[in-house]
């Protein structure tokens, strides 16, 4: 039922009780419109049901209503229904408009400023959209749509909903990943593009390697201007000591390449060693290779290498290759921060 | 029958792309001086056993003797 004012001695009929206590369970009689429509004073604590194919309003004028009272406010029709400020404010946190089936409480704060109470659908329907977005909000719900591969969330003020979606900076210090390279049964492999400016000093992690001839030795180039291969002179030394411990020497001038050893393994005896890249970055330096191998459990044994190739220029990457046959194996290229 | 040449596997970081194909004549060349040369070393390196043991056989000593009259 609508507001009403008893007065003493006044004796309520069954029908108005159940009225009452319909209304106080959030109920109440309901006041069908099709139309547009301005409230009333006898509006209060009723529903006001809009039902209307086309787009309607509900004005809400001052001087009508108390402190305290309400009106619930419903949509059933498939026009919009909009909560219109007419001579009264009205102020919400929600929208005023009304979709079929949203509905909302409008509260009087005092006679001529009313607070809108929205059970708005709208603000409970999800704005997610595709695979991966995130739930974000701004001055409103809206989606933080997925980002890349391998990219991370990052707070960023300057964006709207205050995050992004970035890839995630190189360290500033440590052993960073460049690239691993796989290989099987090619007369060279090479590994172009890993040495830049942001690095110094690099390491190189070789894996199971093998050769059709295990005992060929195993050999490193640099490679420069993307495929160039450097075939000048390269001064070094491999040091070699079998199982028996006898050592034996390949020096690096006369292949004209890094000697990393004089067994590149075969088999289940496959090659592994680490070599340490120096001063490639730099065209008035010549770059510095050291390193060890071992080749499992026969030919070699172990293997120490040390040297330098002879002209100075920018290296941006390498090639490896036997002495006579094709190689098999993993090389893993690793950069170490400048500071 | 055209002979193929061997094949270069070449990844590159920049584009990272990873490809296998024969080589082209400048990498072929490179490739071959290079077996060349160590082809050489290692022929080398058995004339020069060849010569020591030949010495040692005129000298009639073995190489354990000849290390010890150089020491």
């Amino acid at each position: 039922m609508s507001k009403q004012t008893f007065t003493t001695g006044q004796v309520l009929t069954a029908a108005q009780m159940t009225s009452l206590q319909q209304t106080a369970l959030g109920g109440g009689s309901t006041t069908a419109k099709t139309a547009s429509y301005v409230l009333v004073a006898a509006d209060a604590g009723t529903v006001v049901q809009m039902n209307s194919a086309g787009a309607t309003t509900i004005t809400v004028n001052t001087a009508l209503f108390a402190a305290g009272d309400t009106v619930q406010i419903q949509n059933v029709g498939a026009g919009v229904c909009t909560v219109t400020a007419g001579t009264a404010t009205v102020n919400t946190s929600a929208t005023l408009a009304l979709k079929q089936y949203d509905s909302g409480d409008l509260y009087f704060n005092t006679t001529s400023a009313a607070f809108f109470f929205s059970t708005d659908a709208a603000d409970s329907t999800s704005p997610l959209t595709t695979k991966g977005d995130l739930y974000g909000y701004s001055t409103l719900d809206a989606r933080i749509p997925i980002g890349t591969n391998n990219q991370v969330l990052t707070a960023d003020s300057a964006q709207a909903l205050g995050l992004k979606w970035a890839t995630p900076t190189a360290v500033a210090s440590g052993l960073t990943f460049i690239s691993r390279t796989s290989f099987s049964s090619v007369a060279t492999q090479a590994v172009d593009g890993v040495f830049t400016s942001t690095y110094d000093n690099y390491l190189l992690i070789f894996e199971d390697m093998t050769a059709a001839t295990g005992a060929d030795d195993f050999y490193l180039q640099l490679r420069y201007a993307g495929p160039t291969t450097e075939t000048g002179t390269y001064y070094g030394w491999c040091e070699t000591y079998d199982l028996a411990g006898t050592e034996s020497g390949l020096g690096w001038s006369t292949p004209n390449a890094a000697v990393i050893s004089t067994s590149t393994g075969s088999g289940v005896n496959t090659g592994n060693g680490h070599m340490l890249v120096q001063r490639v970055g730099n065209s008035s330096e010549k770059a510095a290779m050291t390193g060890q191998y071992t080749e499992n459990e026969t030919l070699s044994g172990f293997t120490i290498f040390g040297g330098a190739v002879n002209t100075a220029r920018t290296y941006t990457g390498f090639l490896l290759k036997s002495s006579s046959t094709n190689i098999t194996g993993v090389v893993t290229v690793y950069g170490y921060a400048k500071s | 029958m055209a002979t193929q040449n061997p094949n270069i596997g070449i990844y590159d970081y920049t584009t990272g792309e990873t490809l296998v194909r024969e080589m082209n004549p400048e990498e072929l060349t490179d490739y071959e001086a290079g077996l060349q040369a160590t082809a050489k070393a290692e022929a080398d390196k058995v004339k020069i056993q060849a010569d020591k043991a030949a010495l040692l056989a005129k000298l009639g000593i073995t190489a354990d003797e000849a290390k010890l009259l150089l020491s």
